[in-house]
């Protein structure tokens, strides 16, 4: 039995995720990166709820649906991980690209 | 007798310091065992992801090998840093240089017609007879004054076709009007002609001698392999090439002489051989290169009998056959390999116009077609035989360079497939390796950016750059060789 918080029934993997812990931006980032392993449908959000269906390709068998979520939630992490570093390196990014591009004549200045 | 008080600072300057600062970086899965992290310009380090977690949490310890190796990649500031913003900025800025330059290189189809009837053809090529697919005069003097107008000061002029030797007279008459163009603008240019070798005289060889023309064939392996899927009427297309290869180094030099292979389904066992035909040949090059998805490879359905996995396991062991051949003591280098090196560890990144950010098509490359139209790359052109336009810029007799170049057929596709803001692009580790084929996703997917979990593109670069960092990290007589090619 798996030991992800997550119902098979019919044929679909069922989820929900608290949005204080994980980030709606990096819960549609996730399941963009594993849409050739399985479609990840967002239904509505209850309060700080994300409900997810993994839907699996024709033919699939519960194995594989478990095995696409198990990616998933590896994925989520990176992708949340990725979505801190770029808030905490925005102004350096920011900086080194400014600095970079100084001496051009690029950028109008009023 | 002269002291010297040394100024030393205080022992405690030299302690190790808990905090730093993540500089901008991408991560992520390398292979089983390891994260790989990198910067916009191309460093990297890899990690397990235990140390990956501790840096990205501000935990990793000052002395370890690990705060040594990212700190020396620009992946992490702290109090020692002094310069190394100015450092990343400079990096950033030589590799981003290219850009600035503008346009570089210029195809001039000159006809369409050609004596070969390749299987894989990408463009559609028309019967020697019909005279009615060659470039004009016309149309060649507003492709040369359109060249002319990019302000890049290093000019390639290539001549296409077709077999573009059919027209050697216009061929002439570009390279001469192009040259002289080139002199007053005070540009450099050079010219290189692709062609089947099958009507190199000597008259050709002469005149590309006078004007230092370099040449381009394609030699897709051993006899068998390369007449196979190269049709030549009335007798073997790789003994056509293989004597104009000799005819023309002999007289213009080992350098002047270039080839390239397509990888077929035919090729895919035979890396080795083909591999070894370029050296027989006294090759110090070979380019292990995908099919593309247009013209006569579609039409054939050639480009359906292979796939990325297919590809992937032939590139791999054509790279090991390689570094073989070079441990044997013979020089020979992978251009594909090289280019994705020279991403990694130049300065001044690749020029290879097909991975770019933003992507080459324009900015980077641009075609002439026979018949006046212009094209964003030679693949717009081939997938606008195909009857898909999306890529076709305007055309010499109507529309001006403003015009071309600021269309949107060419400013859409550039804006929309910058990596830095695609889906999933902007997040992958891989980006600074990598680059923008709207073309090939126009192709595949229906849509320039294309949707990277379902591209092949995106697996086929995944899947070649991981190998060559894998060799870099974990073979180091591979890592020797293949740094020279850097």
């Amino acid at each position: 039995m798996s030991d992800l918080p997550i119902v098979i029934e019919n044929g679909a993997a069922h989820v929900t995720l608290d949005l204080r812990v994980y980030r709606l931006t990096a819960i549609k980032k996730a399941a963009y990166t594993i849409a050739a392993q399985c479609t990840v449908a967002l239904g509505a959000q209850d309060g700080h709820c994300q409900h997810l269906t993994f839907l699996a390709k024709a033919g699939a068998t519960e194995r594989s649906l478990l095995e696409a979520s198990r990616v998933f939630f590896q994925e989520l992490l990176d992708q949340d991980l990725r979505e801190q570093i770029s808030e905490e390196t925005s102004a350096v990014r920011t900086l080194v690209l400014a600095h970079a591009f100084s001496k051009t004549d690029l950028i109008r200045r009023t | 007798m002269t002291s010297f008080a040394a100024p030393f600072r205080d022992r405690s300057q030299f302690a190790p310091r808990a905090d730093y600062r993540l500089a901008p970086l991408r991560f992520g899965r390398f292979d089983a065992h390891r994260y790989i992290v990198t910067n916009d310009v191309g460093e990297y380090v890899l990690l397990p992801r235990e140390q990956l977690v501790a840096f990205l949490g501000h935990q990793l310890h000052v002395s370890s090998d690990a705060y040594r190796a990212l700190k020396s990649r620009h992946l992490l500031f702290d109090q020692d840093s002094e310069c190394a913003i100015d450092l990343l900025a400079l990096k950033y800025r030589t590799r981003a240089e290219r850009i600035a330059s503008f346009t570089g290189l210029f195809m001039f189809v000159v006809t369409l017609r050609c004596d070969h009837s390749c299987h894989y053809c990408q463009v559609s090529r028309q019967t020697e007879d019909e005279a009615s697919f060659d470039m004009t005069l016309e149309y060649a003097d507003r492709a040369l004054e359109f060249t002319f107008r990019s302000p890049s000061p290093n000019i390639k002029i290539e001549l296409q076709g077709g077999e573009p030797l059919l027209r050697f007279d216009l061929v002439r008459y570009i390279v001469e009007r192009g040259e002289d163009l080139g002199r007053k603008a005070h540009k450099n240019i050079a010219f290189v002609i692709a062609t089947n070798m099958t009507r190199l005289t000597d008259e050709v060889i002469a005149f590309c001698k006078r004007h230092d023309v370099c040449l381009s064939t394609s030699l897709d392996g051993p006899a068998d392999l390369h007449d196979q899927h190269r049709p030549l009427r009335g007798g073997s297309s790789h003994a056509a090439t293989i004597e104009g290869i000799v005819r023309a180094r002999r007289a213009l030099g080992q350098d002047a002489v270039s080839a390239l292979m397509t990888t077929t389904p035919a090729s895919l066992a035979r890396c080795t051989e083909i591999i070894d035909e370029y050296v027989q040949r006294g090759f110090h090059s070979v380019f292990l290169r995908a099919m593309s998805p247009y013209g006569f490879a579609v039409r054939t359905s050639l480009i359906r009998r292979y796939g990325v996995e297919d590809w992937l396991a032939f590139y791999k062991r054509g790279l090991a056959h390689v570094l073989e051949v070079n441990r044997r003591g013979y020089r020979l280098r992978e251009e594909y390999t090289a280019i994705l090196l020279q991403k990694l560890f130049s300065p001044t990144g690749s020029s290879y116009v097909d991975l770019q950010s933003p992507a080459g098509i324009g900015i980077g490359g641009i075609v002439f077609n026979y018949d006046g139209a212009v094209y964003a790359s030679d693949e717009g052109r081939m997938l606008a035989e195909m009857n898909d336009e999306s890529f076709k810029l305007g055309h010499l007799g109507s529309d001006s360079y403003e015009d071309i170049m600021l269309s949107d057929a060419l400013l859409d596709p550039l804006e929309a497939t910058l990596l830095e803001s695609a889906p999933m692009c902007s997040d992958c580790p891989f980006l600074p390796c990598c680059g923008a084929d709207p073309v090939f996703h126009r192709a595949t997917m229906g849509e320039p950016v294309g949707h990277k979990a379902f591209s092949a593109f995106c697996a086929r670069q995944m899947g070649s750059i991981r190998h060559v960092i894998s060799l870099l990290e974990d073979d180091m007589s591979a890592r020797r060789i293949l740094m020279e090619w850097v």
